[in-house]
């Protein structure tokens, strides 16, 4: 090969390597973060602090402030978990039951319809009525709007069941029951998982609307006391930690996802 | 006999398949006209008929999956309809299709019917080893269905059918998505494991070099399904040429088909 070939030829794979690098979720990451912290910067320089801090100040914040309260954050998240994990396993066991139970199917499908259509203040300010204790309160406010999510998701993945495979099971003349554990059960799991990464954001966005309502203890309280207090650069701080704990978390579900659902090949489209 | 399993085969003196004047009807459409026929015990017997002529209607109200709108079904002297639980482990079928699950290993997919009968746990794992070695797999025991090829992943699946070591072995039109070779390669060695292992079995093709290299007796359906013709191939009619291609051109025109 000619030394002008090979030129050409680092310069092409500069090239490529620039452009796959520009593609890449991590990369395009970190430019959005990078101009988000710009623009904070040049709104500061123009803006009063209680209006745009500079995100220094959002760091120290961030450092000095926030993360101390690590009680309050481990709070938020252990209601996070509970509620994600009851509404999975309510959320299941519908799906399950309207996929299984045709006879009991339009009860409980139009049961979680209308609980679908009930705007999640509503059930906020019910839970403050009906409840005393703020746990509970958060703990249902969470319940009835996840439960929903899961018990549709699920009911489609049973819909969504290959016939083929069910006449191949029926076939060796199992129980209703074996049909759900060697069958239905572990197709429902990659719905499941599907539903978990689509919910958590929206859970988390939840849980601390929940808190700011019902509770005095938790992210959503704290962030309740910060806008009390005037004080921006603190509601700046712990909307960065929570932006920092949605991507941790669904990270997490995508590692477990992967894991659990490892025996699907890994399809690409050019 | 297999005492671990909750369910023993059935013993009975009858054809293992008895079809008695069946017709079904779907609505206006007659799937099924008449249809009168039997299969014995250790036979295996090809059921022949072009795309629509009701073959698949026959075999879903021989495993049970439907009863017949007038006439008689017997499987084992039962009807498989209303006696469905109690010929678990006396039918079992490989379908056009591997329908292999994807959640499961080579192996755990050739242990399902194992599970579904309460087999011991030692048991299964033991009984799948054999089968998939039996069908040339024992290397890919623990390959997920997406990293087979096509024929590898019906051998799975014949294996499982076979696993269970039922009585009656129906084959839906299993080596018709395979390509020619495999196809015969597969053929060869499903009709090897049946006839060592004494099994009845019910093939449905529709290409007629198939049944008449693997069937003792072949029944040639019309549409409506309606038996047309009823030939049983001896050895040479598979080993000479002309006189495969005799009985090939008569079942042919009894199809109406271009031989």
């Amino acid at each position: 090969m000619s030394s002008n070939d090979t030129t050409m030829t680092r310069t092409t794979a500069s090239v490529f390597n620039f452009s796959s690098l520009i593609k890449r979720d991590r990369f395009a990451g970190l430019i959005v973060i990078l101009l988000i912290i710009a623009a904070l910067q040049v709104a500061s320089l123009f803006a009063p602090d209680y209006i745009a801090p500079p995100p220094l100040l959002i760091a120290e914040k961030l450092w000095t402030q926030i993360l101390p309260l690590w009680d309050e954050i481990l709070v938020t998240l252990i209601r996070l978990l509970v509620a994600l994990v009851f509404a999975m396993v309510v959320g299941t066991v519908l799906g399950v039951v309207m996929g299984m139970l045709p006879g009991l199917r339009p009860y409980i499908r139009s049961l979680v319809v209308i609980d679908t259509g009930i705007p999640a203040l509503s059930w906020m300010l019910i839970a403050v009525f009906w409840f005393k204790e703020p746990e509970i309160r958060i703990f249902f406010i969470m319940s009835v709007i996840l439960i929903p999510f899961y018990a549709l998701n699920v009911f489609d993945g049973i819909r969504a069941l290959p016939k083929e495979w069910l006449e191949m099971c029926e076939s060796f003349r199992p129980s209703r029951w074996q049909v759900l554990r060697y069958l239905i059960l572990p197709h429902i799991v990659a719905y499941v998982f599907t539903t978990t990464r689509s919910v958590i954001g929206y859970a988390t966005r939840m849980v601390i609307f929940a808190e700011l309502i019902a509770s005095a203890v938790g992210i959503g309280a704290q962030m309740g006391l910060a806008q009390a207090n005037f004080d921006i650069a603190a509601v700046f701080a712990w909307t960065l930690l929570l932006v920092v704990l949605n991507i941790l978390s669904q990270s997490l579900v995508a590692v477990l996802e992967k894991r659990v659902l490892s025996y699907r090949p890994e399809v690409e489209v050019r | 006999m297999n005492m671990h399993a909750d369910f023993s085969p059935v013993e009975t003196q009858e054809p293992a398949i008895l079809i008695d004047q069946v017709n079904k009807q779907f609505g206006a459409v007659t799937a099924i006209e008449n249809l009168s026929f039997h299969v014995n015990r250790g036979e295996i017997v090809s059921f022949l008929g072009r795309t629509g002529a009701g073959k698949s209607t026959a075999l879903n109200l021989i495993m049970g999956n439907m009863s017949p709108t007038s006439g008689r079904v017997r499987v084992m002297g039962m009807d498989p309809n209303k006696d469905f639980r109690k010929l678990r482990r006396t039918i079992s079928v490989g379908f056009q299709t591997d329908r292999l699950l994807p959640w499961r290993t080579a192996i755990e997919n050739v242990e399902l019917g194992l599970q579904i009968l309460h087999y011991h746990k030692a048991e299964i794992r033991e009984k799948a080893r054999e089968w998939l070695a039996r069908v040339n797999l024992a290397d890919a025991a623990d390959l997920y269905p997406h990293e087979l090829s096509g024929g590898m992943r019906q051998r799975v699946s014949l294996a499982r059918a076979l696993a269970i070591d039922p009585e009656i072995l129906l084959l839906d039109e299993c080596f018709s998505q395979l390509d020619h070779v495999t196809s015969q390669t597969l053929r060869s060695d499903v009709s090897a494991v049946i006839r060592e292992y004494r099994k009845t079995c019910l093939f449905i093709t529709h290409r007629i070099d198939d049944a008449i290299e693997m069937a003792d007796r072949i029944l040639v359906l019309g549409a409506p399904a309606r038996l047309l013709l009823e030939v049983s191939p001896t050895p040479e009619d598979r080993t000479d040429r002309d006189k495969f291609q005799l009985l090939h051109d008569k079942i042919a025109d009894a199809l109406g088909v271009d031989s």
